[in-house]
């Protein structure tokens, strides 16, 4: 274990650039035998053979046992399969419906993609709307593909939703520490007062307070979470629950 | 490019939020955001921010051959331009309505309100007169293009310095300003555009507004006054119907913030005019902040807290008992867990869905990176054609070389 | 322009008028047999021709097509012998695109679009000679060729011109008032409900003359209507005459 992270050490929690490369020399390491570890790569990183290669541009991250990855600032969302976005729906035309996810071109969605979906009992979907999807095809070769239900054939969560409340835009970067599990900003932000919040990875984030001041308030704060430290974050809130609780 | 539609979610929202007074920035429905005002190293070059939108004005000059009509007077050319940078929507070359109503307000509004004296601009009667020409580039589009681009023009027009002459009989001589030093244009007052955006047929009324605003309004009224408290035009546009009042009521509203407009671009020239005599440095450069990625950075926005506390203690009293918290997460079907307050959601049954996705996705991603410890190399490749990745984890084995149906 | 006096001390104008009284207003509808509507104009010596063509299919770029409503189509030209100047280039400069573009708007706000969905409705206005008050004479004669084509609007839309000279407001500018220099301000009104759907005003005015300037324009516009609500009439009268059995 000592191997993979002492190369990784080094470079924890600094700038690297696409084009580094982690190679793990096992001949270099002595005394005990080499014991198969298990290195999960995660956004910004790529395996190639023995070793690691970079290819956004950011700090590296790590965590505990054995996930790194690279925290990249990026507004442009490239979609990748298997992601979960939120979608503005542009137009319907026939059996799909065509949804904007912010990358460079519109993805499909078909109507039979919903839950309880057949050819005779169609979505309640107008143009508009917003969907929370997933991804099926997105690939540099074809139209990226959506779908509103897992493999089992549940929604699981996705669909249109959001009749009222707030749509914006934070950059990926933003996202991903959003929606890690013990995301230290959600938690901060529970305490202030209740909300509700879904997290596309396209960038886009949709609250929705108890009151339009409340729900303005969350969305002001999650924005400037860009460039804040964690010690500037806590003084913020911490006004903030002040002031109105 | 094609900019990103408008969803029905947030038209709902932001009519709502007019409705009760309330902007996505905290602003009150009568105040302007952040103007700042700074001066280029050459004279008559302007850049304004408004918020986010900025905006770049140079003046320059040129000595031609006069209108038939009008020998004794100069030209003022005015020429707007919607560069592509500034957002999605603007493409290039293609004359667009947006572009035709900004050219017109902007002519309507400095020519015709003769703030400029042309007829000190003639050199030579009917031979030779100075041609002025105002360019106005728009760096970044985040509503209200109007004002700011009249701020910029009329800076730049103050700001700005013509060559010095000297006429013997036929022969014209321009001074370089080296040999004498440029003379200021004569302004006899600064026009100021103000637009007023109004929603739900004119009920509710807004100053500056935002991107977003602009794209749910009904209709916009632009009105601009100088500080004598004269109106220099008025223009209406969009389908609205308006009162005789609300159009009164603007122009109130109007010659009070024009007001401080002109107080804000005079301070901003003294300022400059202060810096270059006493030989500090001056220009865009000195104007930028240094060190920080400007990209992403925002001010601080004051949002407005008061009345919240009443507003929490009233729902908390009229609402039922909090449910119990549960801390731990509790599955209720596969790859959907729910964590927090209650069980059940009290909000109604769309809502039930939200939750759900909220803490349902923190789950997902953890089974995900559980599932991938499983094999050894798990190779996410682009080509569809490989592995279906199957999000059910109740079947390890599932991870096969299934050729996609 | 020295010597020519807007108001003389009598209270006459340059053309011997009141001050709040209107130029002669004759108006025939149905002049051309091809189009939908059609309305043919004169304000004293402006002269102004307006078609409408409507609702038809949305030609052209399918993408405007708006699925609630009717597009509003309007182009505004001036023909070159119109003014004491030939004039060079009819369409396509910007004071045309303007005058169109206001036009379109005014139209938006009277027409009860939403009763044709997923269509156009063109106007086409020509002036054929131009003595002052060009706006006016276009919006009066394409609301009697929208009468004409029997499409349904909220009310008249009247439009006339009103300038202000030594504390008296005048009504109805002719060329020579409108260039020399005072105030002109155009309305276009919808007189039952006061309602006003375009405002357009250069030059420079005093904050405390923009009541009596706005009064004096709205009285004109009721008194326009009048006029040509009575040529409606009259025409409707003359037409049912001759399918009378």
């Amino acid at each position: 274990m000592e191997a993979v992270y002492s190369c990784f050490r080094e470079k924890l929690g600094q700038v690297i650039l696409p084009g580094d490369v982690f190679c793990f020399d096992v001949s270099a390491v002595e005394g005990s035998a080499v014991r198969a570890e298990r290195v999960i790569c995660g956004p910004g990183l790529r395996r190639n053979g023995d070793e690691i290669l970079v290819y956004k541009s950011g700090i590296l991250r790590h965590k505990a046992p054995n996930l790194y990855w690279i925290d990249s600032q990026q507004k442009r969302y490239v979609p990748v399969k298997g992601e979960s976005v939120i979608g503005i729906v542009t137009a319907k035309s026939g059996d799909i419906f065509k949804v904007d996810v912010g990358g460079s071109e519109q993805a499909s969605l078909s109507y039979l993609a919903f839950e309880g979906a057949t050819k005779r009992n169609r979505p309640n979907v107008q143009v508009g709307d917003l969907v929370y999807a997933q991804f099926t095809i997105a690939n540099k070769d074809m139209e990226p593909e959506l779908v509103c239900i897992d493999s089992c054939g549940r929604a699981n969560g996705m669909g249109v939703f959001g009749a009222d409340g707030l749509l914006f835009k934070v950059s990926l970067g933003l996202v991903r520490r959003l929606l890690a599990p013990q995301s230290e900003i959600v938690k901060d932000l529970e305490k202030i007062f209740p909300f509700e919040m879904v997290v596309g990875l396209n960038g886009r984030v949709w609250v929705k307070a108890k009151t339009v001041q409340q729900t303005l308030i969350v969305a002001n704060l999650l924005e400037s979470c860009e460039n804040m430290t964690t010690q500037q974050r806590q003084v913020l809130f911490r006004r903030v629950a002040e002031g109105s609780l | 490019m094609k900019e990103t539609p408008l969803s029905a979610c947030e038209r709902t929202f932001l009519l709502k939020a007019v409705e009760e007074k309330k902007r996505l920035d905290g602003r009150q429905t009568y105040d302007y955001r952040n103007i700042r005002i700074t001066f280029g190293t050459d004279y008559g070059c302007c850049t304004v921010s408004l918020g986010k939108t900025r905006v770049l004005a140079q003046v320059s000059c040129e000595l031609v051959p006069p209108k038939d009509s009008r020998p004794t007077e100069g030209i003022v050319f005015f020429n707007l331009e919607l560069s592509p940078m500034a957002s999605p929507a603007f493409q290039p070359n293609r004359q667009s309505e947006l572009l035709v109503t900004l050219n017109r307000q902007l002519e309507r509004c400095l020519r015709n309100s003769k703030c400029i004296d042309t007829e000190s601009l003639c050199v030579v009667s009917g031979e030779k007169v100075w041609q002025i020409r105002v360019d106005v580039h728009v760096l970044n589009h985040d509503g209200n293009l109007m004002d700011a681009a009249s701020i910029a023009a009329i800076s730049a027009l103050s700001h700005f310095r013509r060559p010095d002459v000297a006429i013997q009989g036929r022969d014209i001589t321009i001074f370089s300003p080296e040999e004498r030093d440029p003379v200021a244009l004569s302004i006899y007052h600064m026009p100021i555009c103000v637009s007023f955006a109004f929603f739900q047929q004119g009920t509710y009324l807004l100053v500056d507004p935002c991107e977003k605003e602009e794209q749910v309004t009904d209709g916009l009224l632009v009105i601009a006054m100088n500080k004598h408290r004269e109106i220099c035009s008025i223009q209406s546009s969009g389908g609205i119907m308006l009162l005789k009042d609300q159009v009164l009521r603007c122009s109130k509203i109007a010659s009070v913030k024009v007001s401080e407009i002109t107080d804000l671009i005079n301070k901003a020239l003294e300022n400059d005019k202060r810096v270059r005599k006493e030989g500090g440095r001056f220009g865009f450069a000195e104007s930028m902040p240094k060190e920080r990625i400007t990209a992403l950075k925002r001010d601080e926005a004051p949002v407005e807290m008061t009345g919240v506390q009443e507003m929490a203690e009233e729902f908390l009293s009229k609402g039922e008992a909090a449910p119990e918290v549960v801390s731990s997460p509790v599955i209720v079907a596969t790859g959907t867990g729910q964590l927090g307050e209650g069980v059940q959601s009290t909000w109604g049954l769309e809502e039930e869905d939200e939750e759900d996705e909220c803490q349902g996705e923190m789950d997902k991603e953890e089974k995900k990176k559980k599932k991938a410890e499983k094999d050894e190399v798990m190779v996410i490749s682009d080509s569809e054609e490989e592995e279906v990745v199957v999000l059910n984890p109740e079947a390890p084995k599932s991870k096969g070389k299934r050729p996609k149906h | 322009m020295a010597g020519l006096e807007l108001l003389s001390d009598q209270g006459y104008r340059l053309d011997g008028r009141r001050a709040a009284e209107l130029r002669k207003l004759q108006a025939r509808m149905g002049v051309f047999a091809q189009a939908d509507g059609s309305a043919y104009l004169e304000q004293g010596n402006t002269k102004a021709l307006a078609v409408v063509y409507g609702p038809h299919e949305v030609r052209g770029s399918r993408s405007r097509t708006l699925h609630d409503r009717a597009v509003i189509n309007c182009q505004y030209s001036m023909a070159t012998f119109s003014t004491a100047e030939r004039k060079r280039r009819p369409h396509g400069d910007r004071k045309s695109s303007e005058m169109s573009l206001h036009l379109k708007q005014t139209f938006e706000a009277a027409v009860l679009t939403q009763l044709y969905p997923r269509s156009q409705i063109d106007i086409y206005v020509k002036i054929l000679q131009s003595d002052g008050g060009n706006y006016s004479a276009c919006v009066n004669a394409a609301t009697l060729a929208l009468v004409d084509a029997g499409i349904p609007m909220r009310d008249y839309v009247c439009a006339c011109t009103a300038g202000f000279v030594e504390d008296t407001p005048l009504a109805d500018l002719c060329h020579a008032e409108e260039s020399g220099g005072g105030t002109t301000l155009a309305l276009a009104l919808l007189p039952r409900s006061e309602s006003i759907a375009l405002v357009q005003m250069d030059a420079r005015l005093h904050q405390d003359h923009l009541d009596p300037l706005m009064e004096a324009a709205m009285t004109a516009c009721k008194g326009l209507s009048k006029v040509l609500d009575s040529v409606v009439r009259q025409h409707l009268q003359e037409v049912s005459v001759q399918t009378r059995e």
